[in-house]
């Protein structure tokens, strides 16, 4: 695999697109955190109503792996994007085939794939873990790996989008079109899930029925629903009516997709024509 | 040892056959035209045994062997376009599949001089011209030196003196011992280059071969005399020829390949008082062939 990774590095190391993506991520996350960073501390502290909910602040110890990982989550476009374009340059300039003849197996070119999606979204979550890190200490409280557990919810959903964008890409295969149903899904997929959320505070609501956020157990939102923002004190208040987060199925649920999604794409590659 | 055999192979795409149960083999050493008019099956037939197209039924073995990966790293392949990454340059796309091919980077210098390539060498892949574009596919498969060098339509696009140039590397690794398999739908590229050839026709094999027994099966004489009656006459009496045909102003004899004997039938002529003016030995056109075996 080594091998092939190698190969994959000399495809994509001189792609510009690359380069300015992967940068945009890097420096998305920094900007978005110090966004949060700076509203909180210069603004939010000094707005009364603020005060009369209490002290909240997200980049504390505990709290700035959650907060760092909830707003990255946010720019998480950027690498699928990346992704779509590394496999849909694959079809548009044929290298797909040309791989195939000049020797790796179909088995091995979806793999580097997949495997590349991987690497991409451990990389995002270490850049993820970078700035956490950096708001933590700049918070000025004394370092503490209690959430950290966010940054895994984070590469959880960081391999869910490269997954639906390598899946989208293999069954597309030509760029614009797929990089537009992958916003299209995504935003189909949010609509969905706004209403199945309302449903389940319906259900609890009217007949005590607690099924979670129904909304979480879509593709995409699965992931998503993993990540949140800190609990504040407004959250807190807010609590009373939501249903209850059932992590555990949730992650079960996103796991059970990523095994689709790379079966999926998998089965496309070894079993159809090129 | 075969260096492909093809057993029955069939593909559909929907309700078209784009193969129809096609069987044949390569031997080594040879230089195989896969020969049809466009649309007849020959990319379909090299993308199956390139495993990026898949067979409806049928089998075929590479070195005498079921094909893998290996096997194919072994041949030197240029299938319909030359597919390379627009955005890396011609070294760089080269070290890409040297690497796939599990070879050496060391050939890359020889085999951009081998096409002429050696100035552009370090220019986007997206710059260069069609026919420079092909010879960089025809470059990429001389990589690592392999011994069978399959090239669909390697002239496509080239101009003259790229085509000369490229019959004559063909030539020339053959020469070297390697076996070739070009698919083309130009008759006298096949005619030029080609030890072997199978011809296909919507699918179908129609021919498989020496191109001397598949393509020219008869020698045809051509006579002219000034006293074209008596000429008519006395060739008439002559043995050993299986037709005879009148094509203008001439008359044509048709032999079985390699038994005409232009001396004895000049000898004949004049023994009995008809003085040849016009005598000429012709293989049967490769077109004329062609036609007759694809229509």
């Amino acid at each position: 695999m080594i091998k092939l990774l190698k190969i994959e590095w000399l495809k994509i190391k001189n792609y510009n697109a690359f380069i300015i993506l992967s940068s945009f991520f890097a420096l998305g996350v920094v900007a978005i955190n110090y966004v949060i960073y700076s509203v909180n501390k210069n603004m939010f502290s000094e707005v009364s109503a603020a005060k009369m909910i209490g002290k909240f602040s997200p980049y504390d110890f505990d709290k700035t792996w959650q907060t760092t990982s909830y707003a990255a989550g946010w720019i998480l476009l950027l690498p699928a994007l990346l992704i779509i374009m590394l496999m849909t340059n694959e079809f548009t300039y044929r290298t797909h085939r040309q791989n195939i003849i000049d020797g790796w197996g179909r088995k091995q070119f979806i793999e580097v794939k997949m495997m590349t999606a991987l690497i991409a979204a451990l990389l995002s979550t270490l850049i993820v873990i970078a700035t956490a890190l950096i708001f933590g200490l700049a918070s000025c409280t004394s370092f503490s790996l209690d959430g950290f557990s966010h940054t895994g919810f984070f590469f959880l959903k960081a391999l869910t989008y490269n997954m639906v964008a390598l899946l989208i890409s293999v069954l597309i295969r030509r760029t614009g079109f797929a990089t537009g149903v992958f916003f299209i899904y995504m935003g189909f997929e949010n609509f969905v899930s706004q209403l199945l959320d309302v449903w389940s505070i319906k259900l609890r609501k009217d007949d005590g029925l607690d099924l979670g956020s129904m909304g979480d157990y879509l593709p995409m939102n699965a992931a998503d629903g993993l990540l949140t923002f800190p609990d504040n004190p407004l959250k807190g208040l807010a609590r009373g009516v939501m249903p209850t987060d059932y992590t555990s199925i949730v992650m079960v649920l996103c796991a059970a997709y990523l095994v689709l999604f790379c079966w999926w794409s998998y089965n496309r590659i070894i079993k159809t024509d090129l | 040892m075969s260096i492909l055999s093809v057993e029955n192979l069939c593909k559909n795409y929907g309700a078209v056959q784009a193969l129809k149960g096609v069987t044949f083999s390569v031997p080594t050493g040879s230089v195989f035209g896969i020969l049809g008019p466009n649309g007849s099956g020959k990319t379909t037939m090299l993308g199956i045994i390139m495993d990026i197209l898949k067979p409806t039924t049928g089998s075929y073995t590479l070195f005498d062997a079921l094909p893998d990966e290996n096997s194919r790293r072994k041949i030197g392949t240029f299938l319909e376009t030359p597919n390379f990454y627009h955005y890396l340059s011609a070294v760089r796309n080269l070290k890409i599949t040297a690497a796939i091919k599990e070879r050496g980077e060391e050939d890359i210098p020889k085999v951009l001089e081998m096409v002429n390539l050696t100035e552009r060498k370090d220019s986007r892949f997206s710059t260069y011209s069609l026919g420079m574009k092909q010879r960089l596919a025809i470059a990429s498969c001389l990589l690592g030196n392999p011994d069978v060098l399959i090239f669909d339509e390697p002239t496509n696009g080239l101009d003259p003196v790229g085509i000369a140039e490229i019959r004559e590397l063909i030539k020339q690794l053959h020469q070297q011992g390697k076996t070739i398999i070009m698919a083309s739908h130009l008759l006298d590229e096949v005619e030029k280059v080609c030890t072997h050839v199978a011809i296909l026709k919507k699918g179908k094999l129609v021919a498989t071969g020496d191109v001397n027994e598949i393509l020219a099966n008869d020698d045809i004489v051509e006579l002219g005399a000034a006293d074209m009656e008596k000429l008519k006459v006395i060739i008439g009496q002559l043995n050993g020829y299986s037709n005879i045909k009148e094509q203008g102003n001439l008359v044509q004899l048709f032999y079985p390949v390699g038994t005409t004997n232009l001396e004895n039938i000049n000898r004949y002529c004049f023994d009995n008082g008809v003085v040849l003016n016009y005598m000429q030995l012709k293989k049967k056109s490769l077109e004329s062939k062609f036609f007759e075996l694809t229509n």
